[in-house]
């Protein structure tokens, strides 16, 4: 009974740990489903995000107004890259544009370094550290408040997708750019708005997590584990990339226990290797075909 | 042989901290022709560059520390053993392409990364670990301006090497899996063969490059192999020309020289560096080799139609 309770806080903290994950996989996808654009720099946005709600913390701002403060910046800086530095490559080779996202990020990350340095700065959650208790198991407010965090965006990207004007555009933009033009859809627009959305939820996980794992340069490696996420969600479903983190959040957990603590950090990227090899298009994405 | 000896004159007249820096420049040449071999010239995506020049700095280093191998059988068991894992990275890599190969190759470099960190009873984890001086044979340890005489007849074989390879069929068959894999496919050249040989070459210069790497510094730690080493090479291949010989070494050289002008301002290294990548992209997409040949006139013309 006690081996069960222990693997069932394990689930939780994995779950926890998963939601991460399954808001950077998201912040991933979005606009690599619009617009064909992987976007390397995310990382760096949750980075961004999080070093936001640090300032926004030292001048005394509530809670609740630094995270819409965090979401609305992300969606303009988003915004900015898609016109500054995307738009104008977005015909070149994969390579150029995959290099180019890259530098966003080293930018970032190098300007918040010789802003801040390497120092671990630590940030208080919203609701406290004391533990909730329940049926004798114990859960984080901060955990349940980035789980709750992560539901919340999943469904309103799920509703917005299929009920919103902008959503149903960029789907139609994603399936076919020539016949969304022809439709009247203005396809740089929907552009535009995958990258305010995805760097939003960018920030919005660098948010969360700074409570969890301190505010500090290294946020950014947030992205190899969204990367693995995404890939295991077939980059191209929002269920998809949600399952795919928290699955990524368990398997983690769980492999601590498995093979030690040391190389349990192998096992998402040994993961991920399989699955390239073996299941490119993930285990929910569709096949990508091409035709010569 | 006659550049050679000018680098050694060069390096000679100069003094050890500037000799060591050129040193420096030209290990980044070395990886850069390397990378340019796979990224330039067939197209592929590699954001694990850094991670061959570890197994080959790491191989070298600790053949001359375990079992006391001279350094000119080390480095080149080190560029044997990542042409090896280059090559067995490929098995999975050459069916990818596009992002996915970035994202494989991203989680190879994080596996060796890991690796290197973790493993610290034989890496010597994060503290890094200490090189013994390279030996010509066991007693006879090499002076520095050896060791750069090495290093600088290391660089002028890698170049050679690329130059004849470049202009190999081989050579032409990188260039064709770039440009147009079907039409290469049509012509009867192995897509699969080729990457594989694209890949295991690259891995070879890279390991090469850090088996040089590991004789000049004389301490190597995993950081040093990175993905910020990654991201650096890549840079320099763009700012020198993608898929250019003279490109590898003109971006290579001129970037390993920028840390040293921006000492004063040391923190902003990595700011620039992401800048300049930025700045080449947008504006002169084609890197340095473009004025390089601007001022040259019609003299490499013959190169430009081929890359």
């Amino acid at each position: 009974m006690l081996g069960a309770t222990i693997y069932l806080q394990l689930a939780i903290a994995g779950l926890a740990i998963g939601a991460v994950y399954a808001l950077v996989a998201l912040a991933i996808v979005i606009p690599y489903k619009a617009s064909g654009v992987l976007n390397f720099g995310q990382g760096e946005l949750a980075t961004l995000g999080a070093y936001a709600a640090l300032v926004l913390a030292s001048f005394q701002v509530p809670y609740g107004v630094a995270f819409a403060l965090v979401l609305l910046g992300g969606a303009v800086f988003g915004m900015l890259i898609e016109r500054l530095l995307i738009r104008p490559i977005a015909n070149a080779p994969a390579f150029t544009v995959v290099i180019a996202t890259f530098a966003i990020g080293l930018a970032i990350k190098s300007a918040i370094s010789v802003r801040w340095g390497d120092t671990v700065f630590s940030v208080e959650g919203p609701f406290g550290d004391a533990p909730l208790l329940f049926a004798g198991l114990r859960a984080n407010p901060t955990s349940l408040w980035i789980v709750l965090c992560t539901v919340a965006v999943t469904v309103l990207l799920t509703l917005f997708f299929r009920y919103a004007r902008t959503g149903k555009a960029m789907r139609a933009v994603a399936l076919n750019p020539e016949a969304a033009t022809l439709m009247g859809i203005r396809v740089h627009a929907t552009y535009r708005w995958a990258w305010a959305i995805s760097a939003a939820i960018g920030a919005l996980a660098g948010l969360l997590v700074a409570p969890v794992v301190g505010v500090n340069p290294e946020i950014g490696q947030l992205i190899m584990r969204g990367l693995v996420a995404a890939v295991l969600g077939g980059f191209t479903s929002i269920a998809g990339a949600v399952v795919g983190g928290l699955a990524v959040g368990l398997i983690e957990t769980f492999a601590s226990i498995a093979v030690g603590s040391t190389f349990k950090n192998l096992v998402p990227f040994i993961v991920l290797l399989l699955l390239l090899a073996l299941r490119p298009h993930g285990l929910f994405g569709a096949r990508e075909v091409h035709r010569v | 042989m006659i550049v050679v000896a000018a680098l050694l004159l060069a390096g000679a007249v100069v003094g050890s901290y500037p000799a060591y820096m050129m040193g420096m420049a030209m290990v980044n040449v070395v990886a850069a022709i390397g990378l340019n071999l796979l990224v330039g010239n067939s197209g592929q995506i590699s954001l694990c560059h850094s991670s061959f020049m570890a197994i080959g700095a790491y191989s070298a280093a600790l053949l001359a520390a375990y079992a006391r191998v001279p350094f000119w059988v080390a480095i080149p068991c080190g560029t044997a053993l990542a042409a090896g894992v280059g090559a067995l990275l490929a098995l999975p890599a050459r069916r990818l392409g596009g992002i996915y190969l970035a994202l494989a190759t991203l989680g190879f470099l994080q596996i060796v990364q890991i690796a290197l960190e973790e493993w610290s009873g034989v890496t010597g984890g994060v503290r890094g670990l200490k090189i013994p001086k390279p030996e010509l044979w066991p007693g006879a340890v090499l002076t520095p301006f050896a060791v750069y005489g090495v290093v600088a007849a290391g660089c002028v074989l890698a170049v050679w090497t690329a130059h004849n390879l470049l202009h190999s069929r081989l050579g032409r068959e990188l260039n064709a899996l770039r440009l147009s894999p079907h039409a290469a496919q049509a012509l009867g050249i192995s897509l699969a063969r080729i990457k594989l040989t694209a890949f295991a070459l690259s891995a070879a210069y890279a390991g090469f490059a850090g088996g040089l790497f590991a004789q000049l510094v004389g301490f190597i730690d995993p950081n040093e192999f990175g993905i910020s080493a990654a991201v650096r090479q890549l840079t320099f291949i763009v700012v020198g020309g993608m898929g250019s010989l003279a490109g590898s070494v003109l971006g290579a050289a001129v970037l390993s020289g920028l840390p040293e002008l921006l000492r004063p301002v040391r923190e902003y290294n990595d700011l620039v560096f992401a800048i300049a990548l930025m700045a080449f992209m947008l504006f002169l997409p084609n890197g340095l080799v473009v004025l390089w040949r601007g001022a040259l006139g019609r003299c490499l013309g013959r190169r430009a139609a081929v890359a």
